[in-house]
């Protein structure tokens, strides 16, 4: 299990091919994923509001909406405008490559490293959050402050929730903890598992801007988050930062369902391993899609001010479940 | 076959008591806090069930039917009965913020843990494991009878306290006699019943139950 | 070989001596025309001599230099080991890029005579503090330096009434960590009975002597570390100071306390009981956290740095107090990783620290301005600065490719490493270690938020004030310093390996604890770890070629237009006074902090005539002050000068009085002795 030795091994193309592989189907494979996932969550629950809703490619038109526009930029934007799209992409698309997603092979020097991801995942929310200081407008600015204040106070319970899910695997590597997952499904109903991930679920709920921390589908600008920071983008900027964050939530729903239920994951490099791989996550996703859609339709925005509660609750979750991960163990 | 799950099925019970306190840390709405009550006398019969499995004692699983009626149901029912509405709109204003509360929850475990993993040493067996959780449950019980202002979730900080002393009693000598726990469990009941109807006169009489407020009363 | 290298290092440090000397003299005899850039100049060699001879050292050379004194005592012994070297190296880096800038940026009083003066003097102290292999020559030139800082500090105070404010406060705390640190060498002499290093190794780990100077160290250390509650002087001090020298004092002044808690802990009394490990862990984590919230809602852009400064202190002793509890639990490998990380950590804070205080001191000299609220829109006015502060900023909030990642990456991996003890694990490395790791998740976050405000604020949207409309970028030799410590910055952190490996052999049994994996990685085998960054930016390079691709062939087909009137939030966006401001970013965070921070607010609703409801005006003000200095060191100072004043009834200036009191004195000492 040394990872120091794997790098070193002679054999580097033997190692490095599958790793490129998966990296190269987790890629596509998510990137066409990601705008169905978020159709899929708009849909269903406009069916349950009783509304008709817009279908589930309605996102992939508006890519191709606002793509072919031209973006209208205020004058004293910089060049921040330009460069935070991209940042965020990028950092969502090496999240996608990072995370043990389809398999969970990687290369031995960029293993899928808790901390690297974490950071990986923070230059998004760090490029987000200046492109909405970038206008100078009264909202963006409201908004980016409110996305860092809720960041800043989700990190504990991230770090912390995938720490306790570590702790029974002995690494923090996510594709380690997956696998040993995949080994011994008693530990996923273990109590130290059920808090953690429940703590992980709301820190993501937060950190993708779900209900009940901030409200995707609002028309207030008082009551918005990341919409507020978007809102003097148009055009392909827009389009891009709706890609980088539809790919990220749909990066971390994927996460959670292979924490959650590992099965079909491809541990081995087989292309009927791959093609299973692939067909488990898009169901495990899409069926995540679909519970958060119907849990969002119960579910109030809390007020901003009472989004530390949530937070310091599910802190406490994460802490529990390190502590008794100790006192179980 | 058992065997191999026990230690799941006990974490899996404590793990639910430990978050029920927690929650009940958490949320401010009365109801919600006697809900959880319910949902903890229900975890800690399924703990003294599962405990009786495994030790293969009938009487253990006759303890756990009479917790479940006694804790799962008949107290919250009580603590609920009296004009349901009134209950669902009671908003504790704690004086320690949730957040506060909760983060000292956390160190309250961390405490229990220490105390206990010093004092007695944690042992071997599955069971002697889980007892810091009881211990926590008191802690936590404690708090919550000092920070909640009004009587009736002071009383629910009590019954924590209650039920924390059961988890440890069972986790450590495998329960009290049967009817020992009867006792109590009946003993509970009626101050229960007594605080609940001291509760209801005071307030008819002087329009709140906000302890702070009840100093007047002494002058 | 060894031979030549033994000379170096004796060559460096005379030269370094000879340097210093020149330099005052240079500053006291060339003309004010001239001063800045010849003492600068000449400064800076003596910057770049304490850099080879650090390096030379770090690289394991030998060689001491000693000089003889006219004192009854042994001659003061200058010979620094691997871990001297490297700090030595680290502090004089600072020094270089700290000159560069302030023969270029200096003016007015702190172009003087004497603050171009004491700036070798500074300088010179701090370099040859690590290098001291005595306590005598330690504390000399511990006071060296000290001195050196003063005098640079009060270089403006004739025109600011702050300064002198200032002055009083880093004097006094000067004095109180030098206290602390000359009873802790006392302490450790009277033991041991020597005042060379090599002695002290001598002293019985846990006994009573030995855990005195532990206290008196940390203690005397913490104070110039900027640990809370010994940090009072930080938010007054790097403010107040011409940019340069805050920088230098941040970014290597600084670094000579962690260098006096590191020499204390590994070298000094190395097996150290697992309290003392708990003791710096509580302190650095509380400094941690409460030097990030005070940054976080600082609004004036060097208060913010200062701050920070405290933070990332904390959070290097936190990694040594870690390592010091893990040794002691028995997780040797964990504990290794986590004092190379602290290490780490202060080199880090070294470039990024002294980049972003040079960076406000370009805002400062462009706009005169270091209050966030009043800047806006440097971002296009001043690109040079923008670039080199946000790779700054980016270390400061500890980003990948950067520096502060690399070191903040390896802490968190070794505690966690560390709190999978199995077996004997003691129970408080086992609950230490993840209070620590949601301690450190916390100060990050909280650090992102304050590096966005801090460069979203000043560099991006619109001038909220004249001054910064008006910014021009600044002048050549200031931009080289600046791009120098940004490439430190980056340069640490994409190719880490060789000087995590370097940093590893500087600690005692450490030379394995670091392997260099992969394209110029790190790879830490005692707690199976690896990170390359250098390969993680060429995947984000894969996968952002085409999005990148995609963005410009779209730009060609569909080009920006330029609106002066975008959405705007609905309405007229013509007043930059609609932008949020660094106290509104904070806002937030303020009320979620609300019990720490205790903030004080005052609204003040002016009606319009008579009416109750038509509000004509509203101001409000909110100020967030340091609570250890309200709550802490005001009651105790006021209760001294209570006692100051009880004490003039006694000593009133009447000579019969002072004969009264000599008369009972020796009364008293006649009857004691008859007894």
């Amino acid at each position: 299990m040394n990872v120091l030795t794997d790098v070193t091994a002679t054999d580097v193309t033997a190692e490095v091919l599958p790793a490129v592989v998966i990296a190269l189907v987790q890629v596509v494979v998510f990137v066409a994923l990601a705008p169905v996932l978020v159709g899929l969550i708009r849909q269903v629950r406009a069916r349950i509001e009783g509304r008709r809703g817009a279908g589930v490619l309605q996102p992939w038109r508006d890519l191709r909406k606002l793509l072919a526009k031209n973006p209208v930029r205020a004058a004293d934007s910089g060049w921040m405008l330009t460069a935070g799209p991209l940042a965020l992409v990028v950092s969502s698309l090496v999240l996608v490559v990072l995370l043990p997603l389809v398999g969970t092979i990687s290369v031995a020097a960029l293993p899928s490293d808790l901390f690297v991801i974490v950071s990986v995942m923070l230059i998004g929310v760090v490029a987000l959050a200046l492109v909405g200081l970038d206008a100078g407008t009264a909202f963006g600015g409201m908004g980016s402050s409110r996305h860092m204040t809720v960041a800043a106070l989700v990190e504990p319970t991230l770090l912390l929730s995938v720490y306790a899910l570590s702790i029974p695997a002995g690494t923090s590597t996510l594709s380690r903890i997956v696998g040993s997952r995949l080994d011994d499904p008693g530990i996923i109903i273990s109590p130290v598992s059920l808090l953690a991930l429940v703590a992980l679920i709301i820190a993501i709920m937060a950190e993708t801007g779900r209900l009940p921390v901030d409200n995707p589908g609002t028309h207030l600008e008082l009551t918005m988050l990341h919409e507020a920071m978007t809102l003097e983008a148009s055009g392909r900027d827009l389009a891009w930062l709706e890609v980088g964050g539809w790919l990220k939530l749909a990066a971390l729903l994927g996460l959670v369902a292979n924490l959650a239920a590992p099965w079909g994951v491809a541990t081995e490099f087989t292309v009927l391993g791959v093609l299973v791989g692939v067909g488990a996550i898009v169901v495990k996703v899409l069926l995540l899609g679909v519970l958060l859609s119907v849990g969002e339709v119960f579910l109030a925005k809390v007020r901003l001010f009472q989004v530390p509660e949530l937070l310091a609750g599910s802190f406490a979750l994460a802490f529990l479940a390190v502590t008794a991960s100790y006192l179980v163990a | 076959m058992f065997d191999s799950i026990y230690a799941q099925l006990v974490g899996l019970c404590t793990g639910a008591l430990l978050l029920t306190s927690a929650l009940m840390v958490w949320r401010h709405s009365l109801l919600a806090s006697i809900r959880l009550l319910g949902a903890q006398g229900v975890a800690l019969a399924a703990l003294v069930a599962v405990i009786g499995v495994q030790e293969q004692e009938a009487e253990l699983l006759l303890v756990a039917l009479l917790i479940v009626t006694v804790k799962g149901v008949g107290l919250p029912w009580v603590l609920a009965h009296q004009s349901k509405a009134d209950v669902r709109h009671i908003q504790e204003s704690p004086r320690l913020n949730p957040t506060a509360g909760l983060l000292v929850v956390t160190l309250l475990t961390i405490l229990s843990y220490v105390v206990v993993s010093q004092l007695v040493g944690l042992g071997g067996s599955v069971t002697s494991h889980a007892v810091p959780i009881g211990l926590a449950m008191v802690l936590i019980g404690f708090l919550l009878l000092i920070t909640r202002r009004r009587a009736r979730s002071q009383l629910i900080g009590f019954l924590l306290l209650d039920n924390g002393i059961a988890t440890v009693a069972f986790l450590t000598s495998g329960g009290v006699p049967l009817l020992v726990e009867f006792a109590v469990s009946l003993d509970v009941l009626l101050v229960v019943l007594i605080l609940h109807v001291f509760a209801g006169r005071m307030r008819t009489k002087f329009g709140g139950t906000d302890v702070d407020l009840l100093r007047e009363l002494h002058d | 070989m060894s031979a030549i290298d033994a000379g170096l290092i004796q060559a460096g440090l005379g030269l370094q001596l000879l340097l210093a000397v020149v330099a005052v003299a240079a500053a006291l005899l060339v003309s004010p025309a001239r001063r800045s850039l010849t003492v600068g100049v000449i400064s800076a060699a003596l910057a770049a001599t304490g850099l080879a001879t650090g390096i030379a050292a770090l690289l394991g050379a030998p060689g001491s230099l000693s000089l003889d004194t006219v004192l009854p005592m042994d001659a003061l012994t200058l010979s620094p080991d691997r871990l001297g070297g490297l700090f030595m190296a680290v502090v004089s880096a600072v020094g270089l890029i700290v000159c560069l800038f302030g023969m270029s940026s200096a003016r007015g009083p702190a172009a003087s005579r004497t603050a171009w003066a004491a700036m070798p003097v500074f300088l010179v102290g701090m370099q040859l503090v690590p290098a001291a292999a005595d306590s005598v020559s330690f504390l000399l030139a511990w006071e060296i330096m000290t001195l050196g800082s003063t005098v640079l500090l009060l270089a403006d105070h004739a025109t600011r009434a702050s300064v002198s404010s200032a002055g009083i406060w880093y004097s006094a705390m000067s004095q109180l960590s030098f206290f602390f640190i000359l009873a802790g060498f006392a302490v450790l002499a009277a033991a041991t009975g020597g005042t060379s290093f090599s002695a002290a190794g001598s002293l019985e780990p846990g006994s009573a002597a030995a855990n005195l100077a532990f206290v008196l160290f940390i203690l005397g250390f913490g104070g110039k570390a900027e640990l809370v509650p010994l940090h009072v002087w930080v938010p007054r001090v790097l403010p107040e100071a011409p940019s340069h020298v805050s920088a230098a004092m941040s970014g290597a002044m600084v670094k000579i306390g962690v260098y006096g808690a590191l020499l204390v802990c590994v070298r000094l009394l190395p097996e150290a009981p697992a309290w003392w490990g708990i003791v710096i862990m509580v302190l650095g984590g509380v400094s941690a956290l409460y030097g990030i919230l005070q940054a976080s809602v600082a609004s004036d852009l060097k208060v913010l740095l200062a701050y920070s400064t405290t933070e990332n202190m904390g959070l290097i002793f936190l990694g040594l107090g870690a390592s010091m509890l893990l040794r002691t639990s028995g997780a040797t490998g964990a504990a290794d990783a986590a004092l190379v990380a602290a290490i780490l950590l202060a080199v880090s804070h070294a470039a990024f620290k002294a980049t972003l205080f040079l960076g406000a001191g370009a805002i400062i000299h462009s706009t005169g301005e270091r209050n966030l609220d009043r800047l806006g829109g440097l971002g296009r006015r001043m690109p040079f600065t923008a670039a080199a502060f946000g790779i700054g900023a980016m270390g400061a909030a500890a980003l990948p490719i950067t520096s502060g990642f690399v070191a903040e990456w390896m802490l968190l991996q070794s505690l966690v490493n560390g709190g999978r003890l199995q077996g004997d694990a003691s129970v408080a490395a086992s609950v230490a270690m993840p209070l620590a790791v949601a301690v450190i998740a916390l100060t990050a976050g909280l650090a992102l938020l304050t590096f966005v405000k801090a460069y979203g604020i000043a560099f991006l949207a619109r001038p909220r004030s004249a001054p910064a409309s008006e910014a021009r970028d600044v002048p050549g030799l200031m931009r080289l310093a600046l791009g120098l410590g940004a490439l430190t910055v980056l340069t640490l952190g994409l190719v880490p390996g060789p000087i995590a490996q370097a940093v590893a052999a500087a600690v005692p049994d450490g030379s394995g604890t670091v392997q260099v994996v992969g394209l110029a990685g790190v790879g830490v085998p005692g707690i199976n770890a690896v990170l390359d960054p250098l390969l993680l930016t060429v995947l984000a390079a894969v996968v952002g070629i085409p999005v990148l691709v995609a963005m410009l062939v779209s730009a060609r087909r569909h080009p920006a237009r330029i609106s002066e009137l975008p959405w705007g939030g609905g309405g007229s966006r013509a007043r930059p006074r609609m932008q949020y401001t660094a106290t509104s970013y904070a806002e937030p965070l303020v009320r979620v902090f609300d019990d720490v921070l205790k903030p004080t607010r005052d609204v003040q609703v002016t009606h319009a005539g008579e009416s109750r409801y038509l509000v004509e005006r509203v101001t409000v003000q909110q100020s967030v002050s340091d609570v250890f200095e309200t709550r802490f060191y005001r009651p105790v100072l006021q209760l001294v000068q209570r006692f100051g004043i009880a004490v003039r009834q006694i000593a009133n200036g009447s000579i019969h009085r002072y004969l009264t009191y000599s008369f009972v004195a020796f009364l008293i000492v006649l009857i004691a002795v008859s007894l």
